[in-house]
């Protein structure tokens, strides 16, 4: 594959079109990696998808119209190479959610371990100890659906009507999807902290029944 | 509108953190958040969550040979 499907280009190809399309690529490269390195959990894998993003993006430069949204373009873009390419076929993945946690989850933990309480500031604390590798492998262990629209809100930056439109799903689902994952991703980042043995004692408070 | 109770406010938290409310719900949250010791404590964490997992989740550029083997591509 690769490259000889660059012959099936409809439009003459001229140098500036290949110069305009150099810039824009220029410009949006890094964040387009970041994006494939956190959607398919993998180098090699991140390095084929944005290869055949930036591919298709090259085939179908021709209907970009200049002044519009680039980088809304380029994701729409890669977003349908890994869905079609990476992403397994379940469709909506029975989720198993966790009811009982709620938007503050971590928030609470922390105030209710002894440990970090003892420390002047907890939530500094925990929020200083967690490294790269604990977030990232908390978003990586989120369900796709999840994983997904995580990934274009709170490393991307895309808007909720924007990731919609990325992911051909209604407002509403992109909601209750980022919302559920920042919640699972809190469950998983407590995990970490108390695996890596930040914390000693997750005991629950007197009265909460614990889990 | 009627004025929001703490629950409410705490509910609506992503929404006002992602900036996707209208402006007069937004200054009401504002508001209550500044004055509310229930509330401010829990958003201001959220805030530093959110914040975090955006740093964490930084990349290096795309590696030089990538970038070569990519713009080589479309000389073809
Ligand atoms: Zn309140």
């Amino acid at each position: 594959m690769g490259a000889t499907v660059l012959a099936s280009q409809t439009a003459p190809v001229t140098a500036d079109d290949r110069e305009r399309f150099q810039a824009l690529a220029e410009e949006h490269l890094d964040s387009l990696f970041r994006a494939a390195l956190r959607l398919t959990r993998n180098r090699t894998r991140a390095e084929d998808l944005l290869q055949e993003t930036f591919l298709r993006a090259w085939r179908s430069f021709h209907t970009f119209k200049p002044g519009t949204n680039a980088r809304a373009w380029l994701y729409k873009i890669l977003m349908n190479a890994y869905i079609d390419g990476y992403r397994k076929a379940t469709r909506e993945p029975e989720i198993v959610d966790h009811e009982d946690v709620d938007e503050f989850y971590l928030y609470t933990k922390v105030q209710e371990s002894d440990d970090f309480r003892r420390a002047g500031d907890p939530e500094e604390v925990l929020l200083a100890r967690l490294m790269d590798a604990d977030v990232k492998g908390a978003l990586d262990s989120l369900p796709d659906a999840f994983r997904e629209v995580v990934i274009l809100a709170d490393i991307e930056g895309f808007s909720y009507k924007e990731i919609a439109d990325l992911l051909r799903i209604p407002i509403g689902t992109v909601m209750s999807r980022l919302h559920r994952g920042r919640r699972q991703l809190q469950v998983k980042l407590w995990e970490y902290a108390k695996r890596a043995h930040y914390v000693n004692a997750d005991k629950p408070p007197a009265g909460s029944g614990g889990r | 509108m009627t004025e929001l109770d703490c629950e409410q406010v705490l509910q609506l938290v992503w929404q006002f953190l992602d900036g996707e409310m209208d402006d007069t719900r937004y200054l009401e949250i504002q508001a209550h958040i500044a004055a509310c010791a229930e509330c401010g404590p829990r958003y201001q964490f959220q805030r530093r969550l959110l914040a975090l997992v955006e740093l964490k989740c930084r990349e290096g550029p795309v590696p030089t040979e990538l970038k070569r083997r990519l713009f080589r591509l479309l000389e073809e």
